[in-house]
């Protein structure tokens, strides 16, 4: 049995309560004030501090002389994927699969090598930077001592390890839903048995669908490139990419086989020649 | 296609600066001069065996530098051994700290050999360096070589994904040239000077396949090749990897296989046409990485991922 989210793209409000719920419940600094320009998403993408994403995407189209927006919001998060390639990468073995099958990094394990970051197909994890000792980005004051020793304090003291979604293991281990799903206002977010999950979506995008909305799912089923089905999947309208979610991910170690033959093969060739030219005086 | 969301990268880039890539190019070479230790060691002219004892020293004295400058890129460098708690197969940059580690093992014993053969350290410390270590340090230095090629195209990045083949088998000949190249130039300066003959024909052959691999990688990539090959970048790559890494120093070899020059005057064309090819390997690695960082920024290679 895994634990997972069925985030609805039809149901989300963009209140972005998931990203402020999981910001203060994993005790997780601000982003910084920055307005990117884009509709309403002032926060741009999942990173070592942002576990939780809400893409806008919105549409100005133009109906008889009146411009008309149309929206589509959607929380993005890290995919806890089937095979998932940051847990593969990671050379420390700080990246586990914990018994409620979702994909932790272990922040007191981590050495911050950076090689899952790349790894991700799906851009989620990343390093967290350095905290400084004058505390002005992240007062470390702040943390109750018991939470500054627990394990899944991401920051672990000062930084320099990789972040993202832990699917509030904390909370999972005290029989609590994770923050964001409690949070989200209009069930948008949904937590619970992956299987069930599954099911669930499966239902509500063929009623959406009879009523003619263009919906369709993202990772409840594989993903394909060996990345297998996502423990956090989505319900969509329009095409992935829209909302930066990949079309065609791929797992990167299925190039490893290439890699190594096409290398040895290149090493082989080199002292093949190299034995000739030294042997033949 | 569509549209992708604001135009805003999907993936994250590398956060390696310039100690990766010291440690790309530097650690190639080592691996590269565990080959040539074999090879040379394969010719029992004493000019050999002296090239083989210098490439041994070179290697294992970059053997002890490599990992400090690996460790300074950690985000928690205190943390390094952790990488040694686990051994995953999946994983090239696991199996690549534990190359490293069986690689200065094999390198030290090989050293350790030359010193008790020399007379420096006491004559039974040779046993504790079987000879069948020589061969163990070219197998590992040839896995060393290639194996940080493999580690960045086992990567979402779409260029590094688009190598999978070029990019280790390019890796593998720039340190084999780079190798050459050091050992030409420490056999110059001490006045070795008929191996510098053959270790420059190893070199050109090591350097026009990997001319060609690259030529090859263009063409394969097309536009998910652009961060490397077109732009500022791909300039910079041209200039220093192509023109004056490659071409110019194999020019300079061809020429010293062919015109009987004078003494100094050939030792200054093994100079410099050697610093020519380290410079262009380091610039080569250099340009791997950093075009990595602008290929991740490119929302339309990114969605859609190499095989
Ligand atoms: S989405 Fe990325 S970070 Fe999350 S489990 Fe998959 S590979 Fe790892
Ligand atoms: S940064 Fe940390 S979690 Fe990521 S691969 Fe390296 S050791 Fe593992």
């Amino acid at each position: 049995m895994a634990t997972g989210f069925f985030t609805d793209a039809t149901l989300c409000i963009g209140c972005k309560a998931c990203e402020v719920a999981c910001k203060q419940w994993n005790e997780l600094p601000s982003d910084g004030f920055v307005f990117s320009g884009n509709s309403y998403d002032n926060t741009s993408e999942l990173s070592g501090t942002t576990w939780r994403h809400v893409a806008f995407v919105e549409e100005r189209a133009v109906a008889e002389d009146t411009v008309v927006s149309a929206w589509s919001m959607v929380s993005d998060v890290c995919k806890h994927c089937t095979n998932a390639a940051c847990h593969e990468a990671c050379p420390t073995g700080a990246i586990i699969r914990n018994e409620f099958g979702n994909i932790f990094i272990q922040p007191d394990v981590c050495n911050g090598c950076g090689y899952c970051v790349v790894a991700c197909p799906f851009g989620v994890v990343d390093l967290i930077g350095h905290v400084d000792p004058d505390g002005v980005l992240y007062n470390l004051a702040t943390l109750h001592d018991d939470r500054r020793e627990a394990e899944q304090t991401a920051l672990q003291g000062s930084g320099g390890v990789a972040g993202k979604c832990t699917l509030c293991y904390d909370r999972q281990r005290s029989g609590f839903v994770p923050a964001c799903a409690k949070a989200c206002p209009t069930e948008s977010i949904q937590f619970g048995d992956v299987d069930e999950l599954r099911e669930r979506a499966r239902v509500r995008v063929e009623t959406l669908q009879a009523r003619g909305v263009d919906a369709s799912l993202y990772g409840a089923d594989d993903v394909g490139g060996g990345i297998g089905p996502l423990n956090a999947f989505f319900l969509l309208t329009g095409e992935p990419e829209s909302y930066n979610l990949p079309s065609q991910p791929v797992l990167p170690s299925t190039r490893q086989a290439h890699g190594y033959a096409a290398g040895a093969l290149a090493a082989l060739a080199l002292a093949a020649v190299g034995f000739t030219i030294f042997r033949g005086r | 296609m569509n549209d992708t969301y604001y135009d805003r990268p999907l993936l994250k880039g590398p956060h390696w600066g310039s100690n990766v890539v010291t440690y790309l190019f530097l650690g190639g070479i080592m691996g590269g001069l565990g080959l040539i230790q074999t090879i040379a060691g394969s010719e029992k002219t004493p000019e050999a065996i002296r090239l083989r004892r210098d490439a041994r020293y070179a290697s294992f004295a970059l053997a002890v530098v490599c990992p400090p400058i690996l460790i300074s890129h950690l985000g928690r460098p205190e943390r390094f051994l952790n990488m040694l708690r686990i051994l995953k197969w999946r994983s090239p940059m696991s199996l690549g700290v534990w190359g490293l580690v069986a690689y200065t093992g094999a390198a030290g014993a090989n050293v350790m050999r030359e010193l008790a053969d020399e007379g420096t350290l006491p004559r039974w410390m040779r046993h504790l360096a079987p000879k069948v270590l020589n061969p163990v340090q070219a197998l590992l230095g040839a896995f060393i070589a290639g194996y940080t090629g493999v580690l960045i195209s086992a990567t979402a990045i779409p260029l590094w994904g688009k190598g999978k083949t070029h990019i280790p088998a390019a890796s593998v000949c720039s340190s084999a040239s780079g190798a050459c190249a050091l050992s030409s130039l420490l056999s110059t300066l001490g006045g070795n000077h008929t191996v510098t003959r053959k270790l420059e024909r190893l070199e050109m052959v090591a350097a026009l396949g990997e001319l060609a691999i690259l030529r090859h990688f263009r063409t394969h990539a097309g536009p998910v090749g652009a961060p490397l090959f077109e732009g500022e970048r791909g300039e910079r790559f041209e200039n220093y990897t192509v023109v004056a890494g490659i071409i110019a120093p194999t020019i300079l070899n061809l020429i010293g296989q062919v015109v009987n020059l004078p003494k100094p005057v050939d030792a200054v064309r093994t100079i410099l046409a050697s610093t020519l090819t380290l410079a262009g390997a380091y610039v080569f690695r250099e340009s791997l990485i950093e075009a990595g960082k602008l290929s991740a920024n490119d929302p339309k290679a990114a969605h859609r991922q190499p095989q």
